[in-house]
């Protein structure tokens, strides 16, 4: 028997569907004959009496989830998302910078450092890109902190307030699609296939109403994975090979038959009904993977 | 993230040979993670405590405690508390009300700081041997070091940058110095 801990956060339970997910770990694991509890912050001191740790919280490498992974980490603790991958992943600068230096196809990006930041160089980025392009900041997570600009004045107004947590920006030519495909990937494995929709009119998956604080979401549409694409397959592989073997969800644009990386997330959703749809077992597939 | 982060990102993307490397920055900077690996190198280190309740810290550790913030927007600050209140008061202003975590640690004696240049610093020699023994695990060349001292121990306690405004004429001048003596013992080789 493995004593799994699943650190989360109070709002990991606010989405019913969440919830859901995290009760489905909780009977895989009970049903392989393993132990699974959940971990809140005034736990975190307990994480030795543990076996694994799986993160469900969302992860940042400034944030408290990155204390409980290297903590799991450098006391031998198998853990996911293992510390490398979230220091890749929750920094887009570091992902796109291995995107390059790898080969892995994935959307034009340019870099913007701090010190550049000025009218000659946001001009030569329209000139390269087009209008309008994409600004994100390293640690967006959730569609947020991913904005576009058009003109001069947007542009500053959007890069000011990113560069407050960053003396660099992502900036990225503006490709729409009416989805995103998001292939889940474990261990260098394929574990589900889904397409991210856009909402009427919108341009990411996730987007806020005008004037409302709140996130609306597209739909999730779920496929059976040996009916997707074997070359989009291919390339979410790809892109999680030089980052580690452990639970990642690849977003994929596809253009004119071909596939791009939008970017590899660690943490990837899983909600019950919607990314586990064609796959019933991917909760038990990640149970065995902590537990082995 | 700050531009120097970036640098050592950029050349480790390169596989150029660099110090400190991009997770060596992003460990020490996070105090319980600075310590757990501190600790596991052997070094003496603080207890400490990561939580999101005041009740946790004062049952664990009661007064006087010092409280150093968790999260992506809060860096190089900390703050103790004598009472109570004090604690609830700086456990409101390090967890960005109540929505991060913090990490405590038991002030067991004094608190002190001093400058860590390649490791070297002008302190007793149990001080001494931290100031090096961090150098030698993060490799972070200049930055400056909390040390609790206690029971005639040394007990490393955080670790925070140094501002400009913190750099002396006097340490540009060590900092050359050391820099001029790895150059010419050819011994920039062991930053392979």
């Amino acid at each position: 028997m493995v004593k799994i801990a699943c650190f989360v956060e109070k709002y990991n339970f606010m989405d019913p569907d969440e919830t859901g997910a995290l009760q489905n770990f909780k009977l895989a694991a009970s049903s392989m004959g393993h132990n699974f509890s959940f971990m809140f912050k005034e736990q975190i001191s307990e994480i030795p009496r543990y076996d694994a740790i799986f993160i469900r919280a969302t992860t940042d490498p400034l944030n408290t989830s990155y204390v409980v992974s290297k903590t799991a980490y450098e006391l031998g603790l198998r853990v996911v998302d293992d510390p490398k991958s979230i220091q890749i992943c929750g920094n887009k600068v570091h992902l796109y910078r291995l995107f390059e230096k790898y080969n892995i196809p994935h959307i034009p990006t340019m870099f913007l450092n701090k010190d550049e930041f000025h009218h000659k160089r946001i001009m030569n980025i329209f000139k390269t890109f087009g209008i309008p392009v994409v600004i994100k900041a390293p640690y967006t997570s959730f569609s947020k902190y991913v904005e576009k600009a058009s003109c001069e004045t947007s542009f500053r107004e959007v890069a000011e307030k990113f560069f407050r947590r960053s003396d660099v920006l992502v900036v990225q030519k503006f490709m729409p699609t009416p989805f995103d495909w998001r292939v889940g990937v474990l261990n260098d494995e394929v574990l589900y296939v889904c397409k991210y929709t856009m909402r009427k009119g919108r341009w990411k998956h996730g987007s806020k109403l005008r004037g409302k604080p709140r996130y609306v979401w597209g739909r999730t549409v779920s496929l059976r994975k040996d009916h997707s694409p074997l070359k989009l397959r291919e390339i979410a592989l790809k892109a999680c090979e030089f980052i580690g073997r452990g639970l990642y969800g690849v977003d994929i644009k596809e253009i004119n038959g071909e596939y791009v990386v939008v970017e590899v997330n660690d943490n990837p959703s899983i909600y019950a009904g919607f990314e586990d749809c064609r796959k019933k077992d991917v909760y038990e597939k990640i149970i065995a993977y902590l537990a082995d | 993230m700050k531009t120097g982060y970036y640098v050592s990102l950029h050349a480790e993307t390169l596989e150029d040979p660099v110090i400190p490397s991009s997770v060596d920055i992003i460990d020490a900077n996070r105090v319980p993670v600075l310590l757990v690996r501190a600790a596991k190198a052997g070094i003496l280190t603080a207890p400490y405590l990561v939580t999101d309740s005041v009740k946790q810290i004062i049952s664990e550790f009661g007064f006087p405690v010092v409280l150093f913030p968790v999260n992506p927007f809060s860096f190089n600050i900390f703050k103790t508390a004598k009472n109570r209140s004090a604690l609830y008061r700086a456990f409101k202003s390090l967890s960005m009300t109540y929505k991060y975590a913090v990490c405590a640690q038991p002030l067991m004696g004094e608190m002190i700081s001093f400058k860590s240049i390649f490791g070297k610093c002008q302190l007793d020699e149990a001080t001494r041997e931290i100031s090096e023994r961090v150098y030698e695990l993060f490799k972070i060349p200049i930055c400056k070091l909390y040390v609790q001292r206690a029971n005639g121990k040394s007990y490393l306690s955080a670790f925070h940058p140094l501002t400009m405004e913190e750099i002396l004429p006097s340490d540009v001048r060590m900092v050359s110095e050391m820099i001029f003596q790895v150059s010419k013992k050819g011994e920039h080789l062991w930053l392979r």
